[in-house]
């Protein structure tokens, strides 16, 4: 188990900036995810620890090791891939068993471990079947318990749920999430699903054109974001001139639909401004409302189902907001 | 000192180092050595483009250039206008024993085509057994030796080049574009023709054009019916052979002109193919059409016609070689003497056929394959040489080749010729385009990241290579044994050039009895040759259904 350091990793494809000068320190234990849009270089970044990609500058260490020069299979890292990549011609038990064997583990501790591992990932039972007799979220069970047996200094997951639906998604991802923390391995994780990012990391890494765009916790990108960019990309958000919301500084300002009420449920120090709803959507457990300011400016707002509350397109209305929660950004 | 060559490169590095020192030692070398030959003069010592120009001079050579393109470009044609029915009918028709046709319109490709330009003769040449038959009903049939032979029978046995291509196409038309047509008001044979044909025509061009090089190569069919007719392969292999004294350079010349013409056409088809190439995600292939009975009968008749009057030359030349022959002349009834003479004098070069297939495809695997794998998943320079580089014995004919063999390897530090290894070598380099197409077309198919997976877990590229990529490759490369071990044992254009003494091979063996009209000798070898390269096809034939059905 180690920590990661990047320092100055630079990566071109052409005269695209995959990677650009990116430093990174990620601790040891650490749960690190590399979030962005797809071709921000995220992944690139990934398969730069991983060892599937050159670096054009920079260095990478796991603790005082450096290790980007040294060849792939050399690093002892698990990684956890997008398609499964599970050996199809391999047993379940033999996947698992495959970097143990590599790593030359006395045949009479493979079976045993290869149990255990299984055991992690609640596929107890099932070394003997093949790859093409298990279903996709079963695969990834697999290609987890495959890297993790070899207990790698580092674990890499690379968008390893977006082939899986949506409910297997959640589920999946807090299994993962306890993984890792059980076992105390440092993750490296790439998603584009911001709210997969926020629901797994101790901290995440937005990535945006080959750069970091901001570092830290999930809850301070989320409400802190140092950027335009790290405010669109968080979730939905207002963004706004200050003037649009009656302010003197000339500034641009990120509001978050929640941080909106309707007037009468609102604090009364909280600024009002009046509008009409211009378009009213019934989410389930929310609501979500457009509402057009007398100066053209529209602001989406984000509330609980009010199943007392009739609301309507073109209701004259007014709301409130959290003047704590506004956040100017560069 | 260090190496400071990216540690995913060195494994493909080190493939594309020895593909290159093979290919270069056993290709490039024998083709240079052609060219040199063709630009030297008669003492060797001096530059000229003199052989060049008497060559051109010479009308013989003019016309041998003139029917060699002639007939190729006939058979080409032809063999298109068989196909494209036929492929349409398989894709699209209801034709009544589907699968029969289906299996048996490939196996021409495997079953050698002198076979069956032999067979034409003893069938309908001068002294032939129908045309002796028609002779006294008072019905004369025109002569089968010279175009008309050759591309009949070209047509015959290459035509499954723009079948099976075609038929691919035609099932991966997305059935979606075919009603978007019908739904903006086109009849259905509109249709077909601005929609359908346009998307198919690729794949058509591309098997007309192996049709075109495969006849521009093709040695063993014009020499068995071309009789005064001069074809090019077969006036180089005149010359190099030389009855009256052998000719390098101009022989050399001869070479030099085949491989531009091939290579020339295939640049033309890469140029011309790369600007219409269309994409089409169809998922499943398109339904068949519901037609009248009318067109079921006329398709299926058509279909298997076709698939027969292919594969009746064979047949007739198994049934003739347990008849009985004195000299060239067949006597109509049962007898087992052409086998005994077989045994006599033949089961040597059916042990050396045997062996130099087996140890052909084990080479032109372990050269083949691991190059098949660097051009598809190393995407450098250095890959793309090393694809045009085990591509090119593409473009060079047989005899070409074992011409430069002799030139290359008679003296010198690696003397070959007069053995066993020249013969095998040959083959290897010939087949290897084959085999690169095909590991090339199998890697395609293994994810990335299953390599990737198992490298992080901690084995090397090459154990990777060999734990996971060979082993799922295994199939597809049993498959390419199999049809290169086949085309092997049936290959005589480079055989004939090099063959030696003790190391005769079956296609020797049959190419001297015609020579030497031993009919009944020829008839038993290809009856032995068709068992050869049939029994391992249907080995694996029925292998692969057991692996799938298991």
């Amino acid at each position: 188990m180690a920590g990661i350091h990047v320092k100055g990793a630079s990566r071109s494809f052409g005269s695209v900036r995959a990677v650009d000068q990116v430093d990174l320190e990620i601790g040891e234990g650490e749960f690190f995810t590399l979030l962005g849009p797809s071709g921000c270089g995220k992944t690139t970044l990934l398969r730069m620890i991983a060892g599937f990609c050159e670096l054009d500058a920079g260095e990478i260490r796991f603790g005082d090791k450096r290790i980007d020069k040294l060849s792939a299979h050399r690093r002892d890292v698990g990684m956890v891939f997008q398609n499964y990549a599970v050996f199809p011609n391999l047993t379940v038990a033999g996947n698992v068993a495959y970097g143990l064997r590599a790593r030359r583990v006395p045949a009479a501790e493979i079976g045993s471990q290869v149990e255990a591992a299984l055991g992690m990932v609640q596929l107890g039972g099932y070394g003997e079947r093949m790859p093409h007799q298990l279903s996709g979220g079963q695969l990834q069970r697999v290609a987890i318990a495959r890297a993790l047996v070899i207990r790698p200094q580092v674990l890499l997951f690379d968008e390893p749920l977006s082939n899986l639906d949506a409910r297997l998604r959640v589920s999946m991802r807090a299994e993962i999430r306890q993984l890792q923390q059980s076992l105390g391995i440092t993750a490296v994780y790439v998603t584009h699903d911001q709210e997969e990012a926020m629901s797994v990391s101790d901290r995440i890494g937005l990535m945006n054109q080959g750069r970091l765009e901001q570092v830290g916790v999930p809850s301070e990108i989320y409400r802190k974001p140092a950027t335009r960019f790290a405010a669109e990309f968080m979730g939905t958000t207002n963004l706004l001139e200050a003037r649009q919301l009656g302010l003197a500084a000339p500034v641009t300002v990120s509001l978050r639909p929640e941080a909106l009420r309707l007037a009468d449920e609102a604090p009364a120090d909280w600024p009002r401004l009046a509008g009409t709803i211009a378009a009213l959507e019934m989410l389930g457990p929310l609501t979500r409302l457009d509402v057009a300011l007398a100066n053209g400016t529209v602001l989406r707002l984000a509330m609980l189902d009010q199943p007392q509350r009739p609301l309507q397109a073109g209701a004259p209305v007014t709301v409130a907001y959290d003047p704590a929660r506004l956040v100017i950004v560069p | 000192m260090t190496l400071s060559i990216p540690h995913q490169q060195r494994l493909p590095l080190m493939i594309a180092i020895l593909g290159f020192l093979f290919l270069g030692l056993f290709l490039l070398w024998p083709l240079a050595n052609v060219f040199g030959a063709s630009l030297l003069d008669s003492e060797g010592a001096q530059f000229t483009f003199g052989n060049y120009t008497r060559m051109l001079g010479r009308p013989y050579y003019r016309t041998a250039i003139a029917n060699t393109l002639g007939i190729g470009a006939a058979a080409t044609i032809l063999t298109t206008v068989i196909s494209v029915p036929f492929a349409f009918a398989l894709a699209r028709l209801p034709v009544a024993g589907k699968q029969a046709v289906q299996a048996m319109a490939a196996l021409p490709l495997v079953l050698p085509s002198f076979v069956s330009a032999y067979a034409i003769v003893l069938l309908l040449g001068n002294a032939g057994i129908v045309t002796r038959w028609l002779h006294d009903h008072g019905i004369a049939i025109g002569s089968i030796y010279g175009a008309t032979g050759i591309i009949l029978v070209y047509a015959l046995t290459l035509y499954p080049y723009v079948l099976l291509p075609t038929v691919a196409a035609f099932k991966a038309v997305d059935v979606s574009m075919e009603e978007a047509a019908l739904g903006l008001g086109s009849s259905p044979g509109r249709a077909v023709r601005t929609v359908i044909l346009p998307i198919v025509l690729p794949a058509i061009l591309a098997g007309g054009l192996l049709v075109f090089i495969e006849t521009l190569e093709n040695f063993g069919v014009p020499f068995v019916l071309a009789e005064d007719m001069p074809i090019f392969s077969v006036e180089a292999f005149k010359l190099f052979i030389g009855e009256t004294a052998a000719n390098p350079a101009q022989a050399g010349v001869l070479g030099v002109l085949l491989i531009l013409t091939t290579a020339l056409v295939l640049l033309v088809q890469r140029r011309f193919l790369s600007r219409r190439r269309f994409a089409t995600n169809a998922r499943a292939a398109p339904p068949l059409l519901r037609v009248g009975w009318g067109l079921r009968i006329a398709a299926t008749l058509y279909c298997w016609t076709i698939v027969l009057l292919a594969l009746v030359p064979f047949f007739a030349i198994v049934v003739l070689s347990f008849m009985e022959f004195r000299g060239p002349v067949l006597h109509e009834h049962f007898s087992l003497g052409n086998f005994a003479g077989f045994y006599d004098k033949a089961m040597r070069p059916l042990a050396n056929t045997l062996i130099f297939a087996s140890l052909a495809s084990l080479c032109v695997t372990l050269v083949g394959v691991p190059i098949g794998y660097v051009v598809t998943r190393w995407r450098s320079g250095t890959a793309t040489v090393l694809d045009v580089v085990a591509t090119l014995p593409f473009a060079v004919a047989g005899t070409v080749l074992a011409i430069g063999f002799v030139m290359s390897f008679n003296a010198g530090w690696l003397v070959l010729t007069g053995g066993p290894l020249i013969l095998v070598l040959a083959y290897t380099v010939r087949k290897v385009p084959f085999a690169v197409r095909s590991a090339g077309a199998i890697v395609h198919q293994i994810d990335v990241s299953l390599e990737e997976a198992s490298v992080s877990l901690g084995r090397s590229p090459l154990q990777t290579f060999l734990r996971i990529v060979a082993p799922l490759m295994v199939g597809g490369i049993l498959s390419g044994i199999v049809l290169t071990w086949v085309t092997v044992a049936s290959e005589l254009s480079a055989t004939v050039v090099l063959y030696s003494g003790d190391w005769r091979t079956l296609t020797v063996v049959m190419f001297q009895s015609l020579e030497g009209g031993g009919a009944g000798l020829a008839t038993a070898a290809s009856t032995v040759l068709i068992v050869v390269t049939l029994l391992p096809i249907a080995l694996l034939y029925r292998l692969v259904r057991r692996y799938e059905l298991g």
